[in-house]
């Protein structure tokens, strides 16, 4: 195995281990790897911006194919420097009017498209279709998206919850049933999400265990089995030290 | 202080052991439950399936490390299925502290599946802008990504042979952990330049993305290990998400069980306090 993926195997498992040690109680080791994983990530996002940016679609097409039409995208991302500059620092304006007007230009109309109209045309959609041969028909499946049955009770949800933020008329009587109802439908909808944030975090404890066990074989070096026993050791002198030095203050 | 105040003061430390050994001892000794494949990851395969030899399959890497345990075996497995099918595949990633990983995933397969880069797939790396790379990349391809990640100009690459831009493309997949991601490749890329989309994502956002999916704006979505696991027995190749399985139920069964306990211990407690103020009275 090349030396490279066992030192990975090293890191990674010690550094999982440093990171999982908070459950335990905030600690220097855990410390230690969050502080990394930030570093590490920061100047990986710098060095590729860098590469990619400035080195392959800046320098490299001017210098090299003469594109100097790149240069007016360049004076505009410029002028954000100006900012540092506080006597030229109005010149950024102009670069920060020219992104937001291109963003929105861009965002605003493809948004309401996606989000607003698409999403209104599949929640008002006829509650019975009309089937040629069979006349109107109403479909029961629960199971069928596009059943009438969940048509129906979509359009009991989106109206109820609708209802429940209305607050012109105060939910009382008829009103407060159907606000009640809005709230039922809130409830399984944050009741769906919450279950699938912890499916989620669950799938990620499951990777970093997979990888674990992983480097429990022989070939790694058995980075998993002595980086939890320096990881308890060290944790359990920690304690030691800190409940030693307590009564000394008091 | 009663049994059922005990157990609801109890060190949470004890749960955390609790769920870790849940998760550890499945995967040390697997079960093997059965995987139920679900419509919505029927939907993507199917697709696939669908798809004459050398139609042209993108698959948009837009995640970091932080989502690799959900989304890399889901990469995996439609990058396999894809090579499998000998589809022209182009590879690229949105979010520029996933390249290295995107680029490791996709050199891997190819390798596996004995395909060669430049002619069978590309990996176009990473381009500034977001969500603006997805309308530089409907207008002109070669515009957003003039070389690839190796630094080959992407002009005259056979596997870009006939692309010019998103129009040309059969079938995209973002497998997102976030903004952008799928619901940028919509908004910016399918809703504008009408190609097949369909999406992967991270267990949260999956929820967010169901709409989408009943709606039509996505054919098919791949939700977190979970989907993975369909996805991987659908193309019949057993990866680490199927092994995860087994893991995620015993998880899933062991914070059913402590809810359902600690509700036990709230209502019995709540019982007895109404019990201590009507004898009070």
């Amino acid at each position: 195995m090349a030396l490279e993926t066992i030192i990975g195997a090293w890191v990674a498992t010690g550094l999982t281990f440093f990171i999982f040690s908070f459950l335990y109680k905030d600690n220097p080791l855990f410390k230690l790897a969050e502080n990394l994983y930030v570093g590490v990530s920061v100047g990986y996002t710098i060095v590729k911006t860098y590469d990619t940016v400035i080195v392959q679609l800046i320098w490299k097409p001017i210098v090299e194919n003469g594109e100097w039409a790149l240069l007016i995208p360049v004076a505009i991302g410029t002028l954000m420097l100006t900012r540092y500059v506080p006597k030229a620092a109005w010149l950024s304006r102009y670069a920060f009017a020219f992104i937001v007007g291109v963003g929105s230009g861009l965002a605003i109309p493809r948004t309401i498209s996606s989000f607003i109209l698409k999403q209104i045309e599949d929640t008002i959609r006829p509650l019975m279709m009309l089937v040629p041969g069979e006349g109107i028909t109403f479909t029961w499946s629960l199971l069928n998206p596009a059943s009438s049955l969940n048509t129906i009770i979509i359009l009991i949800g989106v109206s109820s919850v609708l209802f429940y933020f209305f607050f012109s008329v105060e939910h009382t009587g008829p009103g407060k049933v159907v606000a009640r109802t809005g709230i039922l439908f809130l409830m399984i909808a944050f009741g769906a999400a919450f279950g699938y944030t912890v499916m989620a975090r669950m799938s990620l404890l499951i990777g970093r265990l997979t990888d674990l066990i992983e480097f429990t074989d022989p070939s790694y070096g058995w980075p998993s089995l002595w980086l939890l026993g320096l990881t308890i050791l060290t944790l359990v002198v920690m304690s030691r030290r800190s409940s030693s030095k307590q009564p000394k203050e008091e | 202080m009663s049994f059922a105040e005990r157990m609801l003061k109890i060190d949470r430390r004890i749960i955390f052991l609790v769920i870790g050994f849940c998760t550890l001892l499945p995967l040390l000794y697997p079960v093997g439950l059965p995987i139920k494949i679900s419509p919505e990851v029927r939907g993507v395969y199917d697709y696939i399936e669908s798809l004459p030899e050398g139609s042209v399959f993108l698959l948009s890497l837009d995640f970091d490390p932080a989502s690799k345990p959900e989304l890399h075996p889901q990469a995996i497995s439609l990058l396999r299925h894809a090579f499998r099918k000998n589809l022209r595949v182009i590879a690229m990633t949105l979010w520029v502290s996933g390249t290295g990983m995107a680029d490791q995933v996709v050199t891997q397969v190819a390798r596996e599946m004995g395909k060669e880069s430049g002619k069978d797939y590309v990996f176009l790396g990473w381009s500034p802008g977001g969500t603006a790379v997805i309308i530089n990349m409907g207008q002109d391809l070669y515009g957003a990504f003039p070389a690839d990640y190796n630094g080959k100009p992407t002009k005259g690459l056979p596997v870009l042979q006939g692309i010019a831009s998103l129009r040309d493309v059969s079938y995209a997949v973002s497998l997102g952990a976030g903004n952008p991601g799928v619901e940028a490749w919509y908004v910016f890329g399918k809703d504008k330049y009408k190609f097949e989309l369909a999406g992967g994502c991270t267990g949260v956002m999956a929820p967010g993305l169901y709409p989408l999916l009943r709606s039509g704006q996505i054919n098919g979505l791949i939700g977190g290990l979970r989907g993975a696991a369909e996805y991987e027995t659908l193309i019949g190749q057993k990866g680490k998400a199927i092994a995860g399985m087994d893991a995620q139920s015993a998880t899933h069964l062991a914070i059913i069980v402590l809810v359902i306990i600690c509700n036990l211990f709230y209502f019995s407690l709540r019982k007895q306090a109404t019990q201590q103020g009507h004898s009070g009275a």
